[in-house]
């Protein structure tokens, strides 16, 4: 039984098994060569660090399964930090703030990405793009080349103190992966994501309200950047203008090493979780031994194409078959 | 005298399917039209994909001017001289005409680069083989669809191609544009090119053929001067004589049925749909229990219309009437609502999400009004899923299992269960049975036949006449976009359905 029950979760890891080995092998590396890693201190830290990133990728891995992305979630979150700054100087309570922070992210997810791709039916690409580079501007429109001392109580709460012996950082991410997951595998809401990324003309013949779920993922994600934007400020202590463009990319490819198809209507957020703790341990652990953190980039660079490749040799059956090559001449063309 | 083209012995399997089974065709001289007909899966696609170098043959011989030659590729078709013009139109349509038509290999170089001028020059002179007074620097996206055409065929004619194959050239052309066409061929045939020409059209077959080669079940089964035959014997040659001599026994009396059900408004009802491009007018009535066929050719506008009802695609005019109360389509999920079910031609794109379990596939379309952050039920889900598959016939190992491991014929069984599961009152079926084995097939027309029984109303659109004949009670006719015929099963053959689908009345 508890053989079977083993053997049932170690199949289930299929699409990211990859990734699950090298955590696991660099976690016991890093234990092994550097004696401050494994320490609870460290691995605080290494979560707590990691906390951005987690939740972001927890909302781009819904829209990754719909066959999308989402450039624009670092200028979202650099606006949030802004945008609840100004909140909580006005003398807002902190838990309102935080909940308009993240109905704020919610908002331009659903209303500007959503709407466009699911509604308008634009390119992903552009339309996320497009919103990028004007939250951008937006963001230092509005705060100028400031920081923002936020001193209110509530973002220290969120990015630093500690709740029964953890960083609250560690606790939200928790949360955000268990109704992930749950919206992921236990909701219609998380089939009709699974069967749009598969086939949008399916879904649609099949009268699953394509364009409502598609601005609800958008919405979502807007939601998680927003979150991790309070964080950041809270982990800073101000709210700084500074978009970090770089987030929406390390984001796709925590979820793209976590086995997320990246044509959508494959994968999840276990294995997003997998990925962000891959980014998390690399970095970390190679701090500790005063490795450059460059190296970090370089290193996930090449897994990233080993995992996608992975990916393509489960389905195609042979490494040869990836090669182009004549295959167009002798396939099996429409027989009439 | 030496034959300009001979295909002999020619074999090409797919997999288990015998594409071609010793097919040949022979092109006597230069100058001639060959028309090549068959009915779908007769191995017409595969021929030409042989001639025109883009499928190798497993065994045959292939002789140009009586030397023996191999094509490895459509390119080293094209240095002998044969090109193909295929039924989708492949052009640039941000390039000139004239970058068009010498695509490839003819734009003209020059030290500074490519020279427009004489690139311009050249591909007029291309342009007047065939009469055609195109301005070489207008864009080809400004060209109407037969214009495209014409560019692909001067493209084709700009290798010096002594054998130019049109597959299905007419397919999506009006009458006029028909005639233009046949003048742009009858020019070639003065400048000695033979032309490959592949309708299903009969009247045009015979406007514009010399000779003609009819494929049935991938052998060749008549060659000739296209004189030998009349509309008659050659529809009798691509079916087989058995076939069009004894009428398919039609499908046995079911209980159900019109019968006594008269004052009863229709389950569906089409008035005057119309929609552009298409669908010119169209009348539809389908019964409770009744089947209704479509026959048609590829671009008659069956799909168009069972689109349109669903809504999937705009109507530009027409009621439509579910159990007597009007219904405008709108979107797919309206028309569920209301009643209706439609499986759409390509399963692996628009019947089926393949990655998903047969469960998530066969409850999409019950479970669509479920509030969408519910969780499903696992055991009321798994019975109904299991119930619809059983019902179905669906064979799988598990209902979690990917409907993509399942077979062709699984695949569509699953696609159907899904619209069983919610029990629509009409079912719009577009090709039902489209690359399934035969077993499969005759299970899924019993099981179509059954869900009939139960008083849903099923409008069955298909390329095989056999399935229709088959399966339906009555058939109706497409041509261009209209209705031309509607009969009762019981008095209808295939190549009575053949000749009214080919325009012949």
């Amino acid at each position: 039984m508890m053989v079977r029950i083993l053997g049932g979760a170690w199949s289930a890891t299929s699409r990211y098994r990859l990734v699950l080995l090298l955590v696991v092998a660099m976690f016991a590396a890093f234990a092994i060569t550097q004696p401050e890693f494994a320490t609870a201190t460290n691995l605080k830290n290494l979560l707590a660090d990691s906390s951005i990133l987690w939740i972001v990728g927890m909302g781009m891995t819904f829209v990754l399964l719909t066959g999308g992305f989402d450039l624009s979630v670092g200028a979202t979150s650099a606006l949030t930090g802004i945008f609840v700054a100004k909140v909580l100087a006005t003398g807002m309570p902190g838990g309102v703030a935080l909940l308009l922070a993240v109905l704020f992210g919610a908002l331009i997810g659903g209303l500007l990405n959503g709407f466009a791709v699911g509604r308008l039916g634009l390119s992903v690409f552009v339309v996320t793009l497009a919103t990028m580079t004007a939250l951008t501007g937006i963001v230092n429109l509005w705060a100028g080349t400031d920081s923002f001392l936020v001193t209110a109580p509530i973002v220290s709460q969120l990015g630093v103190d500690e709740l029964l012996g953890l960083p609250t950082p560690i606790w939200v991410m928790a949360a955000v992966f268990v109704v992930a997951l749950y919206v992921q595998s236990r909701t219609y809401f998380g089939r009709d994501v699974f069967a749009i990324g598969g086939s949008a003309t399916a879904a649609r013949l099949a009268g699953i309200r394509v364009p409502r779920t598609l601005m609800l993922v958008y919405a979502f994600v807007g939601a998680c950047a927003a979150l991790a934007g309070v964080i950041a400020v809270g982990r800073v202590g101000a709210a700084t203008p500074t978009v970090d463009a770089t987030l929406a990319l390390q984001a796709i490819a925590a979820v793209l090493l976590g086995g997320t198809a990246l044509t959508g209507g494959a994968g999840g957020v276990t294995g997003t979780a997998f990925g962000v703790l891959f980014i998390g341990i690399l970095q970390n652990g190679l701090g500790l031994a005063g490795v450059s953190s460059d190296w970090q980039n370089v290193v996930t660079g090449v897994i990233l194409v080993l995992a996608v490749m992975g990916d393509r040799l489960r389905f195609g059956g042979s490494l040869r078959s990836m090669l182009p090559g004549r295959r167009s001449l002798t396939g099996p063309a429409e027989l009439s | 005298m030496t034959p300009l083209l001979t295909l002999r012995g020619v074999h090409k399997r797919f997999g288990g399917v015998h594409a071609l089974d010793g097919a040949e065709l022979t092109i006597s001289e230069p100058g001639v039209v060959h028309v090549l007909i068959g009915q779908n899966g007769s191995g017409k696609s595969t021929m030409l994909g042989v001639l025109s170098g883009q499928l190798r043959v497993d065994a045959g011989e292939l002789r140009l001017d009586g030397q023996p030659v191999r094509f490895t590729s459509p390119v080293a078709a094209l240095r002998h001289g044969i090109a193909m013009v295929s039924q989708e139109t492949a052009v640039a349509p941000d390039l000139t005409v004239a970058e068009n038509v010498l695509l490839g290999r003819g734009l003209v170089r020059r030290w500074s680069g490519l020279s427009p001028a004489a690139t311009r020059k050249r591909a007029q002179e291309v342009l007047a083989r065939l009469e055609l007074d195109y301005d070489p620097r207008q864009l080809v996206r400004d060209l109407r669809p037969d214009q495209r055409q014409m560019v692909e065929i001067a493209r084709a004619l700009s290798t010096d191609a002594r054998i130019l194959i049109l597959d299905e050239p007419t397919s999506s052309l009006t009458d006029d544009e028909v005639e233009g066409l046949f003048g742009a061929i009858r020019q070639l045939k003065t400048q000695g090119v033979a032309t490959v020409f592949v309708s299903h059209r009969l009247p045009e077959l015979f406007a514009i053929g010399d000779e003609v080669t009819v494929l049935r079940d991938g052998r060749t089964v008549a060659q000739a001067p296209l004189a030998h035959f009349d509309p008659h014997s050659l529809v009798e040659a691509m079916v087989g004589e058995i076939a069009a001599r004894e009428p398919r026994q039609p499908r046995g009396s079911r209980p159900s049925s019109r019968s006594g059900r008269d004052d009863a408004p229709p389950a569906l009802r089409v008035r005057g749909l119309e929609v552009v491009g298409a669908v010119r007018g169209v009348d539809v009535e389908v019964g409770r229990g009744e089947i209704v066929g479509i026959s048609g050719l590829v671009g008659a506008g069956r799909s168009e219309l069972l689109e349109a009802i669903f809504g999937v695609r705009p109507l530009a005019a027409g009621t439509v009437e579910l159990d007597g109360a009007a219904f405008a389509p709108s979107a797919p999920r309206d028309s569920i609502q209301r009643g209706l079910g439609f499986l759409p031609p390509d399963r692996k794109t628009e019947g089926l999400v393949l990655g998903m379990s047969v469960r998530g596939n066969v409850t999409m379309v019950q479970t669509l009004e479920r509030a969408r952050l519910r969780s499903p039920s696992s055991g009321a889900e798994t019975r109904s899923a299991q119930a619809a598959c059983d019902a179905m016939g669906v064979k799988t190992a598990s209902l979690d299992a990917p409907v993509g491991s399942l077979s062709g014929g699984n695949q569509q069984k699953v696609a159907l269960a899904k619209w069983l599961a919610r029990g629509p009152r009409v079912l719009l079926l577009d090709e039902p049975t489209r690359g399934v084995d035969v077993a499969a097939k005759a299970e899924i027309h019993e099981q179509l036949r059954a869900v009939a029984a139960d008083g849903v109303g099923l409008l069955v659109s298909s390329s095989e006449n056999e399935e229709l004949i088959e399966l339906c009670d009555r058939i109706l006719v497409m041509f261009r976009g209209r209705v031309v015929a509607a009969l009762e099963t019981e008095n209808c053959s295939e190549p009575e359905l053949v000749r009214l689908a080919g325009g012949h009345t």
